[in-house]
């Protein structure tokens, strides 16, 4: 086992482990609610590995699919879509020989993660950054799990409030890491650009407003970089 | 198949061929490259996008947590954040424990 497996493993276990046992305890809980499996939960949580998809899941399915499942795929996936460009991102500086060694680090490409993985992984030898992924993915993905599966047993322990509190540590976690990111100009142009552009949701569908606003702040911010670059 | 089960595998796969397109697409290219910055300024937007909607709009239960209760959550939490080194576990601890405090004082009052 390759000696930075360990660390990637620690990292996962403190702030984002804490941030994601939240999030996916309250996922388990709203599972339950709404007449799914243990089965479902756990497999929702392993297979999209994304929790604003997996809540429009959960949301329909306690809807009784109302507007189809197709409907409900479409707003789930693009709820998610950041993967792509998160994979885009994290690919050159995980990658370490041919393109395939990166397959199994494929599945862990989520918020947590990644957002872990651009902050350490500059810092670690380029050998030892896909173990370390692993390590930190697989320990976040068992977290995510085992929590997922208490949320679900434990969900009338876990009163309306309680469910609520959970549910906000998912957005607070998230900018905590973009905060963290503000002293570098370029993600504290994405940042400001794509909180600007979330009032793109005020006269788009819910479904598509968070990928349009995604694609507009992150190219509005690109090409105020070139521009801040070239002058 | 139920309706449940067909969304979650046609969701999982979707996602799962969204990450395989990012890591196919980045193909050979440097952290450097043009196309990779572009990328990473969509991936921070849209995280920024979400946290904005989600404490501004929030569907679901979170809708009923109050707005100043949010908002004061993540003041704290970030403000931690930024002035403690960038410590996660203690900006999160304390931004969530603002957010319940401000909560019971509102409904209390």
């Amino acid at each position: 086992m390759p000696s930075s497996f360990l660390p990637g493993l620690k990292e996962a276990l403190g702030a984002p482990g804490v941030a994601m046992a939240a999030t996916f305890l309250a996922f388990g809980a709203a599972v339950r609610e709404a007449g799914l499996s243990a089965g479902w939960a756990l497999l929702a949580c392993w297979g999209i590995y994304g929790m604003p998809g997996q809540l429009v899941l959960v949301q329909a399915a306690a809807a009784g699919w109302a507007g189809g499942v197709g409907a409900v795929v479409i707003g789930a996936v693009a709820v998610n879509a950041r993967f792509l460009p998160m994979a885009v991102s994290l690919a050159p500086v995980l990658a370490h020989g041919p393109r395939g060694r990166l397959l199994p680090a494929v599945p862990f490409i989520a918020v947590t993660p990644w957002a872990a993985a651009m902050r350490a992984l500059p810092g670690v030898e380029r050998a030892d950054r896909l173990p370390w992924f692993l390590g930190f993915g697989l320990t976040s993905w068992i977290v995510a799990g085992g929590a997922a599966l208490a949320g679900f047993f434990l969900a009338g322990a876990l009163g309306q409030e309680a469910r609520a509190a959970l549910l906000f540590v998912n957005p607070l976690y998230y900018a905590l890491l973009l905060a963290a990111d503000l002293d570098r100009p370029a993600p504290r142009r994405a940042v400001l650009c794509g909180a600007a552009a979330a009032s793109l949701a005020l006269i788009l569908p819910a479904s598509i407003a968070l990928l349009a606003a995604g694609i507009v702040g992150g190219t509005a911010a690109f090409l105020l970089g070139r521009r801040r670059a070239a002058g | 198949m139920p309706p449940a089960d067909l969304a979650l595998l046609l969701t999982a796969l979707a996602c799962l061929g969204l990450r395989l397109a990012g890591v196919w697409l980045a193909g050979g290219l440097s952290v450097d490259h043009p196309a990779i910055a572009w990328a990473t300024a969509v991936a921070q937007a849209t995280l920024a996008a979400f946290v904005t909607l989600a404490i501004l709009l929030p569907p679901g239960a979170l809708a009923e947590v109050p707005l100043f209760a949010r908002l004061a959550g993540l003041g704290v939490g970030v403000t931690i954040c930024l002035a403690f080194r960038r410590r996660l576990l203690p900006s999160l601890l304390a931004g969530l424990a603002a957010m319940l405090v401000v909560r019971a004082l509102l409904q209390g009052g």
